[in-house]
């Protein structure tokens, strides 16, 4: 194993807390990491040596996120009509179920929108300074401290009623 | 005036030490202020109740599979007609500088996997027990050394492809014992998931593609074989 892989290896525990925080249950974060990994070995020569790997990684983590509800979302459009019906069905049934199924925290995570979603799970999960929360996500300080406050409200609100 | 964006920051260690007393001084004064605060710090709490646990889990076993580059990935071996691998020149070259390289590192203390004898590689120890015996259709996930396929040579010798941490490789079994047709130096993790069915090394299972006479052996035929002591044909 390579000193690159050997980092990652290290990361790990981290990146999974982080895409736990990000999706919607555990399978997912996994299959999030999973994709997370796979870039990330694609795009290995991208990281230049010495500088921070772990938001790197977290970088790509939450890119990957973006992708896969970005795909979600298309992918509950193309239903063609003759299904719909059906479709939402099962769809509305199974959201039922997970909601059932989700921890009073994650249903509260659940509600935020992603923006507020990805600097909760960066600065309150991670502990990153904001500093480098806002250059990871590539927006001003002042962006990010306006999300982090309404998504620290939210979820305090939807926490503190249960 | 302490407003909540700079609670926020004090309760996310934002604050220099100045901001902090000024804080602190605030809420010292100031119940509502103070339960304000404590909601803050709650919710730090809160999540990391929830998602510390997820970093203090043992990996999945496929992520670490994911970042071991020592396992050669599933790659078919490709036939080059017209070029048999033992006319490519860069192939035995690579192979023989192997060889050299096993010469001075595993044959000079006698106890290593290899022998020389009337001036050919003999596997010895355990290598040569695990050729004997090890079935590839029933060997250990653990197992030290692995075997890949078990084929007859158009000669009529019966030779089976191995890896290990340490090489992969070719035997035929002859008169002298297990001899080593080619080496290559082996991957470190022959215990992980990712397994190229002849051999991990492409050189090896391209070796042992030129050098069969028909079919690699199935279970039953590696069976038999082991049981007639991998006599000739």
């Amino acid at each position: 194993m390579q000193a690159f892989e050997r980092e990652l290896l290290t990361l790990l525990p981290r990146l999974r807390r982080f895409a736990r925080a990000l999706a919607r249950d555990s399978a997912d974060a996994d299959d999030l990491v999973q994709a997370a990994l796979e870039r990330a070995l694609k795009a290995r020569a991208q990281w230049a040596p010495g500088t921070r790997l772990d938001s790197w990684m977290m970088k790509i983590v939450r890119n990957c996120w973006i992708d896969e509800m970005r795909s979600r979302t298309r992918r509950a459009r193309t239903f063609v009509p003759e299904e719909e019906g059906e479709a939402v069905g099962s769809e509305a049934h199974r959201e039922i179920e997970i909601r059932a199924e989700m921890h009073a925290v994650e249903r509260a995570m659940d509600s935020l929108t992603p923006d507020q979603r990805e600097v909760i799970a960066l600065v309150l999960v991670e502990g990153l300074a904001y500093r480098e929360a806002a250059d990871l996500l590539d927006i001003p300080i002042g962006t990010l401290t306006s999300r982090l406050t309404r998504g620290r409200q939210a979820l305090a609100q939807m926490l503190e009623a249960a | 005036m302490i407003d909540d964006d700079v609670l926020m920051a004090y309760a996310d260690g934002e604050l220099d030490e100045i901001g902090r007393a000024r804080v602190e001084r605030a809420v010292a004064a100031d119940p509502t202020l103070r339960a304000r605060l404590e909601q803050q710090q709650r919710l730090r709490a809160t999540l990391a109740a929830f998602y510390g646990p997820t970093a203090e889990e043992e990996v999945p076993e496929r992520f670490r599979a994911m970042l071991d580059t020592n396992v050669v990935p599933f790659a078919p071996v490709r036939a080059r007609p017209g070029r048999p691998l033992w006319q490519s020149f860069a192939a035995l070259a690579a192979t023989l500088v192997l060889g050299l390289a096993l010469g001075r590192t595993l044959l000079s203390p006698a106890a290593g996997p290899v022998a020389v004898e009337n001036g050919t590689m003999i596997a010895q120890g355990p290598l040569a027990a695990s050729l004997d015996t090890q079935l590839a259709s029933a060997q250990a996930p653990d197992a030290a050394t692995r075997i890949g396929t078990s084929f007859a040579a158009a000669d009529g010798r019966l030779c089976r492809t191995f890896d290990s941490a340490a090489m992969a490789g070719l035997a035929c079994k002859g008169d002298q014992g297990w001899q080593l047709i080619m080496t290559a130096a082996g991957h470190a993790a022959p215990q992980s998931g990712y397994r190229q069915a002849g051999s991990a090394n492409p050189l090896v299972a391209q070796a042992a593609q030129e050098l069969m006479a028909g079919e690699p052996f199935d279970a039953a035929a590696e069976l038999r074989a082991r049981d007639s002591g991998w006599r000739h044909r």
